[in-house]
């Protein structure tokens, strides 16, 4: 059973009066248990917009999105998923604790459980020692950090992770690769977008290359082992299906 | 249940430690100060003077909370995607709205309660330099005239909930709420007017009917001031108490049911 199944979907946003914009053309795709997918493709292709559909944050114009079999609509799903947007924002005067709590408790965690979760999340991400501060006073870099613990502090077994790399140094970069193998060595199934092709080789098992709403190209990357450095391949594909829209 | 609860109590936080309302919390110490030197300047009624400025002042910094703090803790959420982190629970629309209102509201509790408290210093110290026999006041509709200044800021807790619910940015919300405020506390004054016809005025229909249509949709704010029974010791009769406060739930579960079903088409991009 796929874990995350695309069906069918096209997504048009109103750009203005009777104009609209396609930001998904029928697009399917399954995802499997265990697997780390790598959602590739240049700025404004769909990316976020797929991500956005699953966590219900926007509707499908035609098609369906499901997790684990149900509906992405289903409130209880999201139990089981973890997510981390793009740029992530948080409350300016609370605290990682604080946010963590709020994360925990609306995932149905007890008190104990969230307290030992934070603890050993904010070593992992490398902020205990700043848990204190409040997220206004913190670095975008580490603003991303507590996203991801956000994402993880409910222990799901869906992981997405839109764009997860960026604003990190290559220090936080190197974190964000190993907690993402320390996650499929769980058996988690992870969906991330990123544009840094290098560590998308590293962890993905497949990835999807998306331009302008369509899903050009799926390649096995740890079966079919790469005869091309993969920033090639993502151009020509890029290039096959007309450029990129912006 | 839990889902609406951790919403508001992270709204309340997030509401109580932005800085703004220290800056609230000063202006209205200072005119708690301002208000026991005036006093001095009057020869008679000084605590009815007293009791007037100390409650406007209460009701003056709840406001500023609510439009100045209130509208962002919905704005901040959608124009820069916090919500994101909410909505991506099991959170439910309806329950981010309903959570955001009663963070709100806990947050005006907060402000009221504490500068109720400290409002009753100006009146203690004009009761007791300035005295007079005949003054009437009573503690207890003091009091009650706090409560009716938090019951207000609810009813404003909930338009400010409602127009974040469709509104596109914190602004638009802001201008809204801010004009229904304004609409809310002259309607009635606007149809007595009109009603009475002391200065024999022709008044077109149509303005009539607006005014009247404003008076049926607008909150009655000002049915929820009760400064002058509270600086004069009039007695506030039970039924009152009753029917503005059954008002008050009526008009808040409109606001926030309306605002519900309007949030929950509503997609974030």
């Amino acid at each position: 059973m796929a874990i995350i199944s695309f069906n069918n979907i096209t997504k048009n946003y109103k750009t203005g009066f009777r104009k609209k914009k396609t930001a998904l053309r029928d697009f399917s795709l399954d995802i499997h248990e265990g697997e780390v997918f790598g959602f590739l493709g240049p700025n404004g292709a769909g990316k976020s917009t797929a991500i956005k559909l699953l966590l219900n944050l926007i509707f499908p114009t035609t098609g369906k999105a499901e997790i684990l079999g149900r509906r992405v609509a289903d409130r209880e799903i999201k139990k089981l998923i973890g997510y981390l947007p793009e740029n992530p924002y948080f409350y300016d005067y609370l605290n990682p604790i604080e946010l963590l709590s709020f994360a925990g408790k609306t995932s149905g965690m007890d008190s104990l459980k969230i307290r030992k979760k934070t603890e050993s999340l904010l070593n992992t991400v490398g902020l205990w020692s700043e848990r204190k501060r409040a997220i206004r006073s913190y670095s975008k870099g580490m603003v991303q950090r507590v996203g991801l613990a956000l994402a993880l502090i409910h222990d799901p077994k869906v992981v997405i992770l839109d764009e997860p790399m960026t604003g990190l140094d290559p220090i936080g970069r190197k974190q964000v690769i190993d907690l993402i193998l320390k996650l499929k060595s769980e058996g988690k199934t992870v969906f991330f977008s990123s544009h840094i092709l290098e560590d998308i080789e590293r962890v993905c098992d497949r990835i999807g290359i998306l331009v302008n709403g369509r899903l050009v190209r799926i390649m096995d990357i740890k079966s079919e082992s790469l005869t091309r450095p993969l920033e090639e391949i993502f151009i020509e594909e890029v290039e096959k299906a007309g450029g990129a829209r912006e | 249940m839990t889902a609406v609860w951790s919403v508001a109590l992270i709204t309340f936080k997030e509401g109580i430690k932005n800085r703004i309302i220290f800056g609230i919390f000063i202006i209205a110490l200072l005119l708690f100060a301002a208000t026991t030197i005036l006093t001095t300047l009057f020869m008679r009624d000084i605590v009815k003077v007293a009791v007037d400025l100390s409650l406007s002042t209460v009701s003056f910094a709840g406001l500023l909370t609510l439009l100045f703090i209130g509208v962002n803790l919905f704005g901040k959420d959608l124009d820069k995607r916090t919500i994101y982190m909410v909505i991506s629970r099991p959170v439910s629309r309806s329950q981010y709205l309903i959570g955001k209102f009663l963070g709100i509201v806990l947050l005006s509790f907060v402000v009221v309660a504490f500068l109720g408290i400290l409002s009753a210093i100006p009146v203690i110290l004009s009761k007791r330099f300035y005295y007079y026999p005949e003054a009437r006041f009573d503690w207890w509709i003091y009091f009650i005239a706090v409560i009716y200044i938090f019951i207000k800021l609810a009813i404003v807790s909930a338009i400010i909930t409602l127009f974040a619910s469709f509104t596109s940015n914190s602004f638009i919300a802001l201008v809204l709420s801010l004009v229904a405020y304004i609409i809310g506390q002259s309607t009635e004054s606007v149809r007595g007017l009109l009603a009475s016809q002391v200065e024999k005025i022709d008044v077109s229909p149509i303005l009539s009917y607006m005014v009247e249509i404003a008076y049926y949709v607008f909150p009655n704010i000002s049915a929820f001031d009760l400064k002058t029974q509270a600086a004069h010791g009039l007695s506030i009769n039970p039924s009152y108490i009753i029917w503005t406060a059954l008002y008050a739930i009526f008009y808040m579960t409109i606001a926030v049911v309306i605002g519900t079903l309007a949030f929950k088409r509503r997609e974030f991009p």
